[in-house]
């Protein structure tokens, strides 16, 4: 293309005008959130966090349960994504690299069941929770994530790039199927499974409708819950809100600038609810 | 030897049982999380739901054709999902082809600067903009009155609502659905737009009748995802306005929370979850067509 040197500006002036657009908020946050209660709300803009204070961070781990939210999100979200997984690698290893019976027909059900949103499953599910007693605790937050029939099909998809003689000579050496998943397959996909990891472990922290309709006491909250329970009609502290939602944006901020790759594979191949 | 012949026979048992083990455990949790449920719901729907359950047929379905908060909710979630996805394609089209650009430096720099929206949660994104809308002095009506334009009641006035937090999904989405779009730009063999331009193409034309045909299946797959996640609107409406004021942000997903979980009709919330599964499958299925005539 060709590009002159005020095409050029005024695309560097857009894109720049886009940034600021999309990083204000990120600011607002950031800023409210080492912002006195009382400068949150001023009738002239104030941009810069002239006074600034740690009182919101202080304030929240104090007067809230957000510790221990934190704690649950951390815990739900690393089992779930944990035990999906492991269980989405299997199941994938055996789709595709075995034949067995009813093979194509699970298959078919698996990807049926891709097109179903999972809403649809909330009150069957509720009510199961209800009768095991799991409601408001631990299970109900973590076996609703812990089945994603979207990375059953990546798994599938990667392993059968894997050539299949190289399980053969592992079988000639004398190990077992599951040796041969946990030391050749696992290895192999690690791609895979940090990109897929990524995607199931964000889509869990950030849930709201679910642990909403699962949990019932404070203790048994996760971040989403918690921030959006310290919204009341009456009285809202803004700034003890803003350093939570800081709080609950840095781990998946810091993900990103550590595995940046992976991160960005996942997102490209995942769909982010969105 | 016998022994040999031993452990070679059960050598091949265990390899042809394992497949079956190993899906054991995905097959469980499947069943009990996805099969099951769904097919329990569609019963459901059938039935009042509320102890005693009694099966009522097609009550449920007839009842939602002519209950007008049903009707409320769903042209709430069918107009705001149709405006998001159409700005929400252009801007990302838009977005990306800057991005493309031969010349641009500091690529990185913008690919990540508009990848931060989309870390924050869809519920951090609420409180944020509840804070920037505030009505009386907020940022985002301060900004409005340096450039000498009237307050705006972003949450409160019933006209406004439900756009002001279509707004929000947009700044939160565009800037991931652009990076997936530029992903498959980027796949483009470049001979194709140098052909173009050899044959005296614009830049415009040569995107216009080059890059955006060969951006089909890109444009298609974001509009089918975000189309599917935009008819289920629920986290930011609820933790904003709970479907207020009056019933202008009710959606169809917090009309079917309310009536599962407030009112407690299971019957009846089923039946408000499969209509809106249909509406996901029918707009999916048309979107797909659309995009696929050649």
């Amino acid at each position: 293309m060709k590009s002159r040197w005020y095409t050029q500006a005024n695309v560097y002036s857009g894109l720049l005008l886009v940034v600021l657009f999309t990083l204000a908020p990120f600011y607002w946050m950031c800023v409210s959130s080492i912002r006195p209660e009382a400068t949150i709300f001023s009738s002239r803009l104030n941009l810069l966090p002239k006074p600034f204070t740690s009182v919101n961070y202080s304030l929240l781990f104090i007067k809230t349960e957000f510790l221990r939210w934190f704690f649950n999100s951390c815990f739900v979200s690393l089992t779930s994504t944990a035990l999906a997984l492991f269980f989405s690698s299997l199941a994938g290893f055996a789709f595709a690299k075995y034949t067995f019976y009813g093979k194509n027909v699970l298959f078919t059900l698996v990807l049926l069941t891709l097109s179903i949103p999972q809403f649809v499953t909330i009150i069957p599910v509720f009510q199961a929770m209800i009768a095991l007693g799991f409601i408001d605790t631990y299970w109900a937050l973590i076996l609703p994530y812990s089945i994603n029939p979207v990375a059953i099909f990546f798994m599938r998809q990667y392993i059968n790039g894997i050539p299949s003689e190289l399980l053969d000579y592992a079988r000639i050496d004398g190990c077992s199927e599951f040796q041969i998943y946990w030391r050749i397959i696992l290895p192999v996909i690690k791609p895979a499974i940090g990109a897929t990891g990524i995607i199931i472990f964000l889509g869990s922290w950030n849930q709201y409708f679910w642990p909403l309709i699962m949990t019932r006491s404070q203790e048994m909250m996760v971040v989403p819950t918690g921030l959006a329970s310290l919204k009341s009609e009456v009285l809202v502290e803004w700034g003890m809100l803003m350093a939570g939602s800081v709080m609950s944006t840095l781990p998946i901020l810091v993900l990103f600038l550590i595995c940046q790759k992976q991160f960005v594979s996942g997102l490209m191949a995942g769909s982010i609810k969105g | 030897m016998s022994a040999n012949k031993l452990s070679r026979s059960s050598w091949r048992w265990k390899q042809a049982a394992a497949p079956y083990l190993f899906i054991s455990p995905f097959l469980i949790m499947f069943a009990a999380l996805w099969v099951i449920p769904i097919l329990s719901s569609v019963y459901m729907s059938f039935t009042t739901g509320i102890e005693p359950s009694t099966f009522v047929g097609l009550r449920n379905y007839s009842r939602l054709l002519s209950d007008p908060y049903f009707r409320i909710a769903l042209v709430n979630t069918l107009l705001s999902a149709v405006v998001y996805v159409c700005v929400l394609t252009v801007m990302a089209v838009i977005l990306a082809l800057i991005l493309d650009l031969s010349f641009l430096l500091g690529r990185w720099f913008f690919r990540s600067a508009i990848l931060v929206p989309i870390t924050m949660s869809l519920v951090v994104t609420a409180l944020v903009f509840r804070l920037i809308y505030t009505t009386s002095s907020g940022v985002a009506n301060q900004l409005l009155s340096l450039l000498r334009i009237p307050s705006v009641d972003w949450l409160g006035d019933p006209g406004i609502a439900l756009w002001a937090i279509v707004l929000m999904r947009l700044w939160r989405a565009s800037g991931y659905y652009a990076l997936l779009t530029l992903a498959g730009l980027q796949n483009i063999p470049k001979d194709f737009i140098e052909a173009a331009s050899i044959d005296g193409a614009s830049y415009f034309e040569s995107i216009r009748y080059v890059v955006l045909p060969l951006l089909r299946p890109v444009i298609a797959f974001v509009v089918v995802t975000s189309m599917i996640w935009a008819l289920q609107l629920f986290d930011e409406v609820w933790v904003l306005t709970r479907g207020g004021p009056g019933s202008a942000t009710t959606t169809l997903v917090t009309y079917l929370y309310q009536n599962a979980f407030l009112f407690f009709k299971f019957g009846y919330a089923a039946a408000v979850s499969y209509v809106l599964t249909m509406i996901i499958m029918l707009f999916s299925f048309l979107q797909l067509k659309l995009f696929e005539e050649k």
